[in-house]
Parts: structure tokens; C-alpha cells; sequence
């Protein structure tokens, strides 16, 4: 009897097992935002500076940095072209994050943490490839383009003691960020978009831009409160962002801390763009609508467009959110991205696409990600921000109008069509707000263009890809940021039949368990010996 | 007749599956985080959990089934009986807890989830014949022009194959992040090293459009260089690239 119920019991415990494990073990983790690096911190023992470490460090230099930061230090390395913000210049004291007071060059640990962990959303990379003696021997050559690090051999420091955040000092915090007007450049909500800002250049005619803060992962030198506070202690050298060490106190520092702290959001990326069905009769066509609520977000990263010629290098907008909803007849995506300005021209305007091939595809093959090729066609969805003639030079776009829509397809760049009247079906809107561009569009799910549109179905999964244009950047035609292929999926919703499949389970297995229970009070285990 | 001792084995068996789901779902991922000094994460891939839960439910049964007084203990645990108050809430948590779960797998398993893309990539098309027979100018020549042909292809790397593939050719790039096929580690010995020059020439001149048919499907990101560069800068780009990456391209067979 025992051996019976042995093997009975090993077997079905196998088969079980493997059924529930695949279903536990089988999560997908979201893909989440460990796109970016994290800034370290720790020093290790400080090398002796001596000539020979600065010759040392020459060498690396002239092996590794001087392609962009210069031969001499100034920031003008022959690299330097495609790349916005530009390298630093060693021969003037522009050190942005350093822990000494404002004006003041940075210590030694300040250059050795950056030059380990480099700045995000620059071209600087983290060295923490190269051994611990070769960074040392480049700072000490480094510091040698710039007299002021020998005059200045014991700059103030300023100690950063944490301070526990509470909600009360976030909203002291806000109240501070109004007094303290720095909301005239990092904008009402934190996008970087205040009214100075925008309007600011360097003497060198380069624009300065505020801090987007609501982008957590673009901080430089880190994002943890430590890093917030000792940026606002110290300020950035040589940029409109001073030092609030005497404007403002240790404990009003730590509220604006811990106030921005709380704008800092992470990138919540994934690949498939999921769109619930919508229950209601009408999809959202006002950005602003409460039912957007409902829906996933999912932030893509965006690069410049550098497949073909003109190529770009220094696009101003790195991330776009997508969400997407749909209903029995319709689909409808909203859009959303940072934008400081919106500002207008003729040819330069705020802009937004979704690219689709123009039909599913039924193999792993999809139409070239930047607009297609001749094998393979693609269905565009672009936005405009309206402009007129009447308009002047540059304007901002009108709030009451809310920019033109357009279908094109493509298949490849110098084969663009724009569709003919009777086949443009997608409808649309954007406004923006608050340094951020929001854009609905909305199309059927199926047309009467089978040739040229996408169309729909529920639970295949749909290539998508992005493309944004920023006019005040000079952004227009092929000088865009873009995305690769993602996907959208139309998600099936739970059919009633399901229930009764669980209700179904529970009865057998509540059966199993009790036929299993009846039989063992019946032949109870004997044992051999007691 | 029933046996009358009062052992835990049952619950003790299912406990020991349990630490091992949580040990290998939440502190397996920390603990190679650690180990392997990396900033995130790194989840136990679940097809590897599910052979290590099989074994450890198979390991559970046979250690319960190592003597016939083991296996009566375990499932006596079911049996009703004298014992601590505990023995019967367990015994109802079971009881209760069975069936719950299988109608827990059977709802998550028939609500439609959302499909994952399978993305194949051929990592190496053969390279085209009329690739094959070209010369790198640079390699063979003399140090002095080997050496100014290096440093020409760095600048020119640093300028256009930087914003993707990284000042150290390492593939994090600043643009990197918004390819989802990322752009590559050259100084990963499984990539350039392997190849010869030709074949770094053909990938820079033709790009992803230039990749051959057969080797679909691919998404590869990368630009067609040939409107913009001339030849003489790709192989330079070849020079400086393999320096950048410290690695050295695959030696040709020489025919006898």
C-alpha cells in the first residue's frame, strides 16, 4: 500500500510541480530604469600628486580625453562637434559639481567621482574601466590647464549632514522653490522650462538649459538627496545657477532638497506599449481627459535621427510617454514629452509621429525602423503645431488652435507620400502645458485603406516607433529624435468563461484532496516498528 | 493501526520549497548583484528556477521517502488526530489552501496575456565576395603612417561612431540607451576580434539596409556610411576603432 501511494504521490507531485512553476517562474519583469548609471560615491586612497604622476597623466590624457575635451584643455577637441553639451573646458574653472563653495575649483575626490562614474545624458562615460593610479595621474595633468588650482590649494567645503524628508518639507520646499524664484528657469513644474531660461546664452552663444527635474535619471553628478542638497549649496560654476549657501538656511536648503527630490520621477520603459479596452462609448480626445488615468504608460528613450544625412547630433528631447486606449470601433494613443518652449517658425515646428508598417507583420521581419524601405512600407501619424503665414517670425503656438494632423506613408526617406484626402482618417490634438506637449491621436481601428493604413487587431502584437521634432531647436525634416521599434498590443479582455474554468479547478481539486484524505483515514500508514 | 506520533514533516517539506522560491525569486538576484558588482539587479532566469524548484520538490519527496516511518510521518500530518492546536489550523490552511491554488493556475493561466516579441538576430551574414578581396591601405604600411592612420580614425570614430557605440568603443554611447538593439561592445572578444578588417568596412560603408537577406530579421541600427565617408576614412575608422577597443582583427589564413 505504502509503495503505492509512494509512487502515486511522486508522480502527480512531478507533474504539478512543473505546471505551477512555469506559471510562477514565467513573470516577465517589467523592463525598468537600468538604462542609467548610478553615481558612485566612495574615494579610494588618494595617490601622491607629483611630477611624474602628471606626466603619467599626460599620457592618458593625450591616449583617451583630449579627442573631445581638447589637446589643450579647452573643451574644442576635434570630437567636440557632435556633442551638445559640449566637454568641459579644463583652462577656465566651469566645474559643475564639486563640493566647495561656489566659484571655488574642486577637490581632487570631486574630479576622481566624476571622471569614475561620468555624467549622465553627456558624452562623458565612466572611466571606472581604467585603474584607480591612471585617474589620479589624469587629474593631477588636468589640473595643470587651470593656475587657480594652485592658488586655490584649500577650498571651503561644505558637509552635507542628511536630513530625513517629510512631507511637510516637501510643501515647505515648494513654497521656497516660488520665494526663491526658481521657478524662473526650472519652469512651474520643474521641466526646465522657466521664462528666463529660455531666453539665456552663453557668452559663447551656446543656450544654457535649466535642469529638467522631473527627469530623475538626467541629474548631474547623482540624484539622491545628498546630491540635490550639495547642488544648491554649491551651484555651478560659470552657469545662471549660483550658490543658495547664504541665500538660503542649512534647513530651508534641505526643504528645496527634498521638494525637488519629489519631482525626480524614474523612466518606466517597457516594450510593449499594453492598451486596455475602454469600457465607456467614447475614447478620450481631450489630452487632458481623467479616463488617460486608466491607461499604462510606458517612456521610451529617444536618440538624435543619425541613420542618414543630415544627421543628428544634438537633439533636445530624450524621452516621449505613450499611452494608448481603444474601444470596439477606435484606437487612440496620447503623447506626451518635455518641450521648454513652444515657440514656432515657418519651417522649424513642435512635431510628433507614430510610425506603423501597413500591415501586421506575419513573420519576425518588420519594415526598416526609420521610415521604412522598399521592401517593407510604413503608415505615419504626424502632428504639427499650428503656424500660419500671417504669423511673423516666431510665435507660440496658439492655445486654441490645436495643430494639424496628417497620414503619410513611407518607404524609405526620399519616398515619402503624404495620403490623399479621403484616406487621411486620423484625427488629433495637442496643447501644451507647462513645458510639456500633449497630443492625442485617434483613427478606427480598421479603414477603408487596407493598402496604405495600419489596421488593428486584438492581441497580435503591432510594431510602433517614434519620432518627436523640437522647432526651437532647429529640429525639422530628418533632423529629429527618434526611436526603434517597439510594439503595441490591443489586450484581450477576460472572457466570463474563465470564472467558470477557476470554479471548475476548485471543484476537482477539492475533490482530489478529499478523495486523497478519505482513502489515507482508511488505509492509515502502517509502520514497521514502533 | 494510526500512528500516533505527532511529526511536522509534511509542513516542514513544503516549508523548504518555499524558502527556496524566495531564495531564488528575491535573494539570488541581490546576492549576484554583489557578487558580480553590478547596479542592479540580476533575476534568476525562469527556466533555470524552474529546474532548481522541480529538484527541490523532488529532493523534499525523496528525503521523505527515505524510510517507510518518514513517509508514514508525512502523511499522517493529514490524518485527524490528538495533537497541538497548530497541527489543526495547518491541517485546515491545507485543506483550504489546496484547491485555492489550483483555481489560482487555472485563472492565470486562461486570461489572455499579453504577447512578448521574440526578437532573433543573426549575429554574422557572411561577408559579400566583393568585400573579400579589398585591402586595409593602412595595416600593412610602415609604423609612422600606421600610427597617423590610428589617431586620423579615432577622431573621426570619436565624432561619428561615439554618440552610439561610446567613447571607449564600448557600446553605451549616449544614444545607446534608445536603441533596443544596442548598439555593440566592440571590446567584447567575441565581436570585432573574431573578424577581419573587410568585414568591419562592409558593416560601415553598407550599414543595417546593406545586410543581406538571408540574415533576416534584423533591427540593426546602424547607418549606411557610404555617402558620407570615403573609403580611405572607413579603414581608418577600422584602424582607430581596434585601438580604442584594444582588441586586434582576426589574422587571414594565409593559403600555401
Amino acid at each position: 500500500m505504502i509503495k503505492a501511494f509512494k509512487i502515486g504521490l511522486i508522480g502527480s507531485g512531478l507533474i504539478g510541480v512543473c505546471s505551477c512553476f512555469f506559471w510562477l517562474c514565467g513573470e516577465v519583469s517589467a523592463q525598468s530604469s537600468h538604462l542609467f548609471r548610478t553615481y558612485k560615491h566612495e574615494v579610494p586612497q588618494k595617490l601622491q600628486e607629483s611630477p611624474e604622476a602628471v606626466a603619467e597623466g599626460k599620457k592618458v590624457y593625450e591616449k583617451r580625453c583630449w579627442y573631445c575635451h581638447g589637446i589643450e584643455g579647452k573643451g574644442d577637441g576635434p570630437a567636440s562637434i557632435t556633442m551638445f553639451p559640449k566637454p568641459r573646458n579644463f583652462t577656465r574653472n566651469e566645474y559643475k559639481v564639486r563640493s566647495t563653495t561656489f566659484g571655488s575649483v574642486p577637490t581632487d575626490e570631486d574630479l576622481f567621482r566624476i571622471i569614475t562614474s561620468g555624467i549622465e545624458g553627456t558624452a562623458m562615460p565612466f572611466w571606472s574601466t581604467i585603474s584607480e593610479t591612471e585617474r589620479w595621474q589624469v587629474i593631477y595633468y588636468v589640473k595643470t590647464f587651470n593656475e587657480q588650482f594652485k592658488k586655490d590649494v584649500a577650498p571651503k567645503l561644505i558637509s552635507v549632514v542628511s536630513v530625513t524628508s517629510t512631507p511637510e518639507s516637501v510643501k515647505r520646499g515648494q513654497e521656497l522653490f516660488k520665494e526663491t524664484k526658481c521657478f524662473e528657469c526650472h519652469g512651474e513644474d520643474g521641466r526646465g522650462n522657466g521664462p528666463l531660461t529660455v531666453a539665456m546664452q552663453t557668452e559663447w552663444n551656446m543656450p544654457y538649459r535649466a535642469r529638467d527635474l522631473t527627469k530623475g535619471w538626467n541629474f548631474k553628478g547623482g540624484n539622491t538627496i545628498e546630491d540635490i542638497y550639495r547642488t544648491i549649496s554649491t551651484g555651478f560654476n560659470e552657469t545662471p545657477m549660483g550658490s543658495y549657501l547664504e541665500k538660503l538656511s542649512d534647513e530651508d536648503r534641505w526643504h528645496v532638497t527634498h521638494f525637488v527630490k519629489s519631482l525626480a520621477k524614474d523612466m518606466v520603459s517597457d516594450v510593449v506599449v499594453k492598451v486596455k479596452l475602454s469600457e465607456g462609448d467614447q475614447l478620450p480626445s481631450e489630452p487632458s481627459d481623467g479616463n488617460w488615468d486608466k491607461a499604462t504608460a510606458v517612456e521610451v528613450p529617444l536618440a538624435g535621427q543619425i541613420i542618414a544625412t543630415p544627421r543628428h547630433w544634438a537633439p533636445s528631447v530624450d524621452a516621449i510617454m505613450v499611452k494608448a486606449l481603444y474601444n470596439k470601433d477606435e484606437i487612440a494613443f496620447l503623447l506626451e514629452w518635455d518641450d521648454t518652449t513652444n515657440k514656432q517658425e515657418e519651417i522649424f515646428r513642435d512635431a510628433v509621429s507614430l510610425q506603423f508598417p501597413t500591415k501586421i507583420p506575419e513573420s519576425l521581419k518588420k519594415p526598416y525602423f526609420a521610415m521604412g524601405d522598399s521592401g517593407g512600407a510604413v503608415n505615419l501619424w504626424s502632428w504639427k503645431a499650428y503656424w500660419h503665414e500671417g504669423f511673423g517670425a516666431v510665435v507660440e503656438a496658439p492655445e486654441n488652435e490645436s495643430g494639424s494632423v496628417s497620414e503619410l506613408n513611407a518607404k524609405g526617406f526620399k519616398n515619402v507620400t503624404v495620403q490623399p484626402l479621403e484616406s487621411q482618417n486620423v484625427t488629433g490634438k495637442g496643447i501644451y502645458q507647462n513645458g510639456r506637449w500633449k497630443v492625442v491621436l485617434k483613427r478606427a481601428l480598421k479603414t477603408e485603406d487596407v493598402k496604405g493604413d495600419m489596421q488593428f487587431e486584438i492581441g497580435k502584437l503591432i510594431p510602433v516607433a517614434f519620432a518627436v521634432w523640437d522647432g526651437s531647436n532647429s529640429d525639422v525634416g530628418g533632423q529629429k529624435s527618434v526611436s526603434s521599434w517597439y510594439y503595441v498590443s490591443l489586450e484581450k479582455p477576460v472572457p466570463k468563461t474563465v470564472f467558470a474554468y477557476v470554479l471548475i479547478a476548485i471543484i476537482m481539486g477539492a475533490s482530489v484532496e478529499m478523495w486523497f484524505i478519505a482513502r489515507l483515514r482508511r488505509f492509515p500508514p502502517k509502520l514497521e516498528e514502533e | 493501526m494510526a500512528n500516533k506520533r505527532n511529526t511536522f514533516l509534511l509542513i516542514w517539506v513544503l516549508t523548504a520549497v518555499g524558502c527556496l522560491f524566495v531564495f531564488l525569486k528575491y535573494a539570488s538576484p541581490k546576492i549576484f548583484q554583489v557578487l558580480m558588482a553590478k547596479d542592479h539587479p540580476m533575476p534568476t532566469p525562469s527556466t533555470l528556477m524552474m529546474w532548481y524548484m522541480i529538484m527541490g520538490v523532488l529532493a523534499g519527496l525523496v528525503y521523505a521517502t527515505t524510510s517507510n516511518q518518514k513517509f508514514a510521518d508525512l502523511l499522517s500530518f493529514l490524518l485527524p488526530g490528538s495533537g497541538p492546536i497548530i497541527k489543526s489550523f495547518l491541517q485546515k490552511m491545507l485543506f483550504v489552501g489546496f484547491p485555492v491554488l489550483v483555481g489560482w493556475f487555472v485563472y492565470t493561466w486562461s486570461i489572455p496575456g499579453a504577447a512578448s516579441p521574440v526578437e532573433l538576430r543573426i549575429q554574422h551574414p557572411t561577408l559579400p565576395q566583393e568585400f573579400e578581396k579589398l585591402e586595409n591601405p593602412f595595416r600593412q604600411k610602415d609604423e609612422e603612417t600606421q600610427r597617423k592612420s590610428i589617431e586620423e580614425g579615432k577622431i573621426l570614430f570619436q565624432t561619428y561612431c561615439r554618440p552610439c557605440h561610446g567613447s571607449k568603443a564600448d557600446g553605451n554611447g549616449p544614444f545607446a540607451n534608445s536603441f533596443r538593439l544596442r548598439p555593440i561592445n566592440f571590446q567584447d572578444p567575441g565581436t570585432i576580434a573574431t573578424v577581419v578588417d573587410n568585414y568591419l568596412f562592409w558593416r560601415i560603408k553598407e550599414g543595417g539596409p546593406g545586410l543581406p537577406s538571408e540574415s533576416t530579421p534584423w533591427d540593426s541600427a546602424m547607418p549606411s556610411w557610404k555617402d558620407d565617408l570615403k573609403d580611405d576614412e572607413i579603414w581608418m575608422i577600422i584602424m582607430g576603432e581596434y585601438d580604442t577597443a584594444g582588441v586586434m582583427p582576426r589574422q587571414r589564413e594565409k593559403l600555401e
